[in-house]
């Protein structure tokens, strides 16, 4: 044993190596747990949280009721009642649109189908409840999520793309376009 | 099927993408490479139509052929070779063909009824290129109305024009046409009104995109939702293949397929919108017990105890005599099977009686005495394949309009003879007219046909006379035949129908040209005083012209209900037991009695009117109505409702609360068609297979259930598993029932009836049916109304369905424009129609097709004017006679 090692048993020199990360939290505190709900983490942009129905810019239902999130959805959370439009001959609509969260695995599924982006992932996922009825939302409950959730909202389809002539417009209400 | 192939066809062998395809010469290059499994895309092709080659989506490559052809329109030659999946050039051209299509077609296949089953998306996702070279502007049509049925949404049509060749070439409507030119060519209805047809939906179904949906399902469903059930639809007596799509228990659409059931795949607005009616909100959901005036619902112990004691103890009492049954030939065959054990096993009645009493028995009959038959000697196909029809009283386009089609198919596609003696005229109107298509045609009045087949029948005799084996083999019979036939004077017969004896000639000489000869004769003549003479007269034709044992050659009467044939088959009428047998043929009884263990009552217990008198004398006390409104279809003079009122016991099992339920005891709720299995017969004498295709409504049974159970509380059970037990039971007892199969083997005529008929069995009743009638005093002012089946519904039962009902909502009087501008009335006007009977007032409609002198009125809306029916009772079959009234139009 020489001196040097003698003099790193004296000044417990391996210990203080050990502890070195230890120590320099004693000096330099920083708390990692965060407060919830007095504090929120911001969530990354493609998180999948709550769905939503959502609306075009003039105010309308986004949803056809063409039943493909329906169709698409591995866990069967959702219900479409698709019907004509009253007033509007051979436009389509949800007249009934229902989740059943308690199912839904949020895979995102049922956006990726929907042909006119009716449907969009929040970033709400506070939806703990005390009874499971109440996670059963309806079309209203579904929109409203929507309407909090996008305060950004698209053009009507047939605004969006001059080659989309129509789509889904009912009986003499197909909109004059002004594309070159 | 009778109709043997003489020649073999010539068969030419070719190469399909490497595969070796024998086909007969003829057969085109898409047929071809269907029946080897190469499937060509295309969208204005289809097998029922001519070739129009106009998508240009199946081009083939056809090697020594210059360009690329179409294969839809290309017949096949020997040695051909022909690529179609394997050829890059045939890929390049299909892909520009659909990128040509989809540069108008609308991408909204999220809304569309057809997205899921369209031939477009998936020819799409095979072929396209998913980049357009197009950066024009879709085309936009503005829509000019909407159809309360049939809904066009024009921006997405390609253009195949399937649905303008099938109204005109299948359905003889020429509803549809194509306005415009290239790709802004629209269908549409002639004119600017709106589509106004038979709503057979055939364009709906052959669509082959979403241009032409149904607006009854419309945006209800998605196809891969819905459950599928083959089935037979209940209407009219041809009998169609149907297939109930359903979603969550509820009936989302009806449709059929092209290559099945005896209709190939079409339909008619009965069988397309109008599968409503088992989902009416009225059905009944329990059983129903009377209470002083009004019905207490109970439960079904309840109601079967209460009916069961009740008619064990008016059997007690008064005999089995004082219970009698009606059942309608829309059951099922089980039911109907059970009902006659029930009735004559465990009452121990003959007092039976069916729908098939109102008019489908005369011709039953009449084929039974003269060839032995109870069912037609041809199918659907031998009148495809006849040389010569005949049509007798039919009206065939609306009480039987596939019969009808097969007769289009006949004259239009395969350039048979038609000669019609209708109640009709000539002339273009909304719905197809079947003798528009007539070489020779004899328009009478509804009470006037047996002139015009006499006159017929006298021509055809005196100018080619009988056949030489009948000369031979049956001397006495056809003197005796041509000596009744000499009696009359053609002066006579030309005045009575107003068609000279040149006319009648030259129709003699064709019906004569004809070695296929099928007679079809309908309600018309059947349901109308002396249609069971009639009957017998043109099975002598066919007799004395040596045709009617000739194979693809008959008289085939038309059922109007869907069971007719079944209920008489099954032994649903009063005097026959299973299977056609006589009541009175002790043999038959013997083995029937043998196979069900109880005896059979020998008196037969007459038909459905003398049950009305012997309910009126109080004889009978307790009647079972199945399904059957005697109340709602029989004039007031018949005495109905004062034989209902006799009674002790009235039970109804019924779908809806019908006039005669509503006088009812009780009332047992049932299962309509879409709810039940079974069998059902169709007017040729197919059996085919009825299947469930939704749950019961509420409580209800089917009818076999409610007398097997009712016979247990009788103390004589009578008891069944299910429907197979009794089919099973139905085939020991009837070894001549046919078993389920895609087409029916049509009976032959029995050599020994017919000899014993020649042999003299026809002068029972020869001077009668050979005497022509005397005839009406005309008055001039007075018009002969004919209650008539419409296209658009089927008995009173067809009301209740939503869709028929947006066609035909009321009952008009129709008349011909010329005799309502004569009397100075236009159209919808009322006016009374009185005779000494009463009077009605009724709304005029305009038809060009009705004749003069002659006013239709539908008999699903008949209610007020049955009381101006005259009625009158067959001696020979005992068939009420009660369409017809003579009556002074007055307008209001």
């Amino acid at each position: 044993m020489n001196v040097k090692e003698w003099i790193k048993t004296l000044t417990f020199y391996e210990i203080l190596l050990g502890m070195k990360a230890t120590l320099s939290h004693l000096l330099k505190y920083r708390p990692i747990t965060m407060q919830y709900p007095h504090e929120k983490k911001s969530l990354p942009s493609n998180y999948r949280g709550m769905l939503a129905l959502l609306r075009y810019d003039d105010g309308t239902e986004k949803c056809v009721g063409c039943d493909l999130c329906e169709a698409a959805c591995p866990s069967r959370v959702i219900r479409v009642v698709s019907a004509e439009v009253p007033g509007e001959p051979t436009k389509r609509y949800s007249k009934e649109y229902y989740m059943d969260m308690t199912r839904c695995l949020f895979c995102g599924l049922c956006v990726k189908a929907c042909p006119v982006d009716a449907l969009g992932m929040t970033q709400e996922f506070e939806w703990a409840v005390y009874d499971k009825r109440q996670l059963h939302l309806n079309k209203e409950q579904l929109l409203a999520i929507g309407d909090r959730a996008y305060p950004v909202r698209e053009k009507r389809l047939e605004f969006q793309h001059p080659n989309v002539a129509y789509f889904n417009v009912g009986f003499k209400n197909i909109p004059e376009k002004d594309i070159q | 099927m009778a109709t043997t192939q003489e020649t073999k066809p010539d068969l030419v062998t070719l190469t399909i993408d490497g595969k070796s395809a024998r086909v007969p010469k003829g057969t085109l290059v898409i047929e071809a490479a269907r029946q080897v499994g190469v499937m060509v895309p295309h969208f204005c092709y289809h097998p029922k139509l001519t070739p129009d080659a106009n998508c240009r989506m199946c081009l083939v490559e056809i090697e020594k052929m210059p360009r690329l052809q179409t294969s839809c329109s290309t017949p096949v030659a020997e040695g051909m070779v022909v690529k179609s999946a394997k050829s890059d050039q045939v890929e390049a051209a299909r892909k520009s063909v659909l990128d040509f299509i989809l540069a108008n077609h609308p991408l909204d296949c999220p809304v569309c009824d057809q997205g899921g089953r369209c031939d477009l998306q998936d020819f799409s996702h095979e072929y396209t290129a998913t980049k357009s070279q197009f950066q024009e502007l879709k085309r936009v049509f503005q829509k000019e109305y909407f159809s309360p049925l049939i809904e066009t949404q024009m921006n997405r049509c390609v253009q195949c024009l399937r649905c303008v060749r099938y109204c005109d070439q299948v359905m003889d409507v020429k509803a549809l046409a194509p306005v415009g030119r290239g790709t802004l060519t629209e269908i549409k209805a002639f004119g600017t009104h709106e589509l106004d047809c038979e709503f057979c939906g055939g364009c709906v179904q052959i669509c082959p995109v979403g241009a032409i949906t149904s607006r009854m399902s419309m945006y209800e469903f998605r196809p891969w939702m819905l459950k599928r059930a083959d089935s037979i639809c209940g209407y009219c007596g041809d009998g169609c293949q149907i297939t109930y799509q359903t979603k969550n228990n509820s009936l989302i659409e009806v449709s059929s397929t092209h290559g099945s059931g005896r209709n190939n795949g079409d339909l008619c607005a009965r069988g397309y919108f109008g599968y409503h009616v088992s989902e009416h909100p009225e059905r009944i959901q329990t059983p129903l017990i009377r209470q002083g005036e009004t019905f207490q619902p109970a439960i079904w112990e309840e109601a079967l105890e209460q009916v069961g004691q009740t008619l064990l103890a008016i059997k007690q009492q008064h005999g089995p005599d004082a219970i009698a049954g009606l059942i309608t030939g829309r059951c099922t065959n089980e039911d109907l099977y059970v009902f006659q054990k029930f009735m004559r096993g465990v009452v121990g009645t003959n007092q039976i009686d069916s729908s098939v009493r109102y008019g489908h028995l005369n011709g039953v009959r009449a084929l039974q005495r003269v060839q032995g038959t109870h069912r037609w000697t041809v199918s659907f196909d031998d009148i495809v394949e006849a040389d010569v029809l005949l049509l007798v009283g039919t009206n065939v386009t609306e009480t039987n309009p596939i019969t009808g089609l097969k007769i289009k198919e006949a004259v239009k596609r395969k350039g048979a003879k038609l000669i019609t003696i209708e109640a009709l005229q000539p002339a273009v109107g909304t719905i197809s007219n079947i003798v528009n298509l007539a070489h020779h045609h004899f328009g009478v009045r509804a009470d006037g046909f047996q002139g015009a087949v006499l006159a017929l029948m006298k021509s055809v005799l005196e100018t080619r006379g009988m056949a030489e084996d009948v000369k031979a083999s049956a001397t006495a019979y056809g003197n005796d035949l041509m000596a009744q036939l000499s009696g009359l004077a053609w002066s006579r017969l030309e005045n009575r129908t107003g068609y000279s004896l040149s006319d009648y000639g030259h129709a003699a000489s064709t019906f004569c040209q004809g070695k296929k000869v099928v007679i079809l004769v309908g309600q018309d003549v059947l349901r109308a005083s002396g249609g069971y003479g009639m009957t017998m007269n043109l099975l002598d034709l066919l007799l004395l012209t040596g045709k009617l044992s000739n194979p693809g050659c008959g008289v085939a009467p038309l059922a109007e209900e869907n069971n007719d044939q079944g209920a008489f088959e099954m032994g649903a009428v009063s005097d026959v037991l299973p299977g056609g047998f006589s009541i009175d043929h002790a043999e038959s009884r013997t083995a029937v009695s043998k196979h069900w263990g109880r005896s059979i009552p020998d008196s037969s217990g007459g038909a459905l009117p003398q049950f009305l008198e012997r309910m009126q004398s109080g004889a009978i006390k307790a009647l079972l109505v199945v399904g059957e409104n005697p109340l709602g279809s029989l004039p007031p003079v018949s005495g109905i409702e004062q034989a209902l009122e006799g009674l002790q016991l009235l039970v109804c099992q019924e779908l809806f609360m019908t006039e005669t339920a509503r006088k009812a005891h009780v009332v047992l709720p049932v299962c309509s068609s879409a709810e039940k299995e079974g069998t059902f017969t169709n007017t040729e004498g197919h059996v085919q297979a009825v299947r469930k295709a939704v749950e019961p409504v509420g409580d209800g049974r089917p009818d076999w259930e409610i007398f097997s159970a009712l016979s247990i509380i009788m103390g004589d059970s009578m008891e069944y598993g299910d429907v197979k037990e009794i089919g099973k039971e139905i085939r020991n007892v009837l070894p001549g029932i046919r078993p389920l199969g895609p087409t029916p083997i049509p009976s032959k005529p029995d050599a020994m009836v017919v000899c014993g008929y020649v042999g003299g069995e026809y002068r029972r009743d020869l001077d009668s049916r050979y005497r022509l009638i005397d005839e009406q005093p005309d008055f001039s002012d007075e018009l002969l109304v004919s209650l008539r089946q419409s296209l658009f519904h089927s008995g009173k039962f067809s009301l209740k369905a939503d869709g028929l009902l947006k066609v035909e909502s009321e009952g008009k009087l129709y008349v011909h424009p010329d005799e309502a501008a004569r009397r100075n009335i236009g159209e919808g006007d009322q006016v009374d129609l009185c005779n000494d009977r009463g009077t009605i007032r009724a709304k005029v409609g305009l038809r060009e097709r009705i004749p003069m002198g002659m006013a239709v009125f539908p008999e699903h809306f008949d209610q007020e004017m049955r009381g101006l029916l005259s009625y009158a009772v067959d001696p020979e079959t005992q068939v009420p006679y009660y369409k017809l009234a003579q009556a002074r139009i007055v307008k209001v």
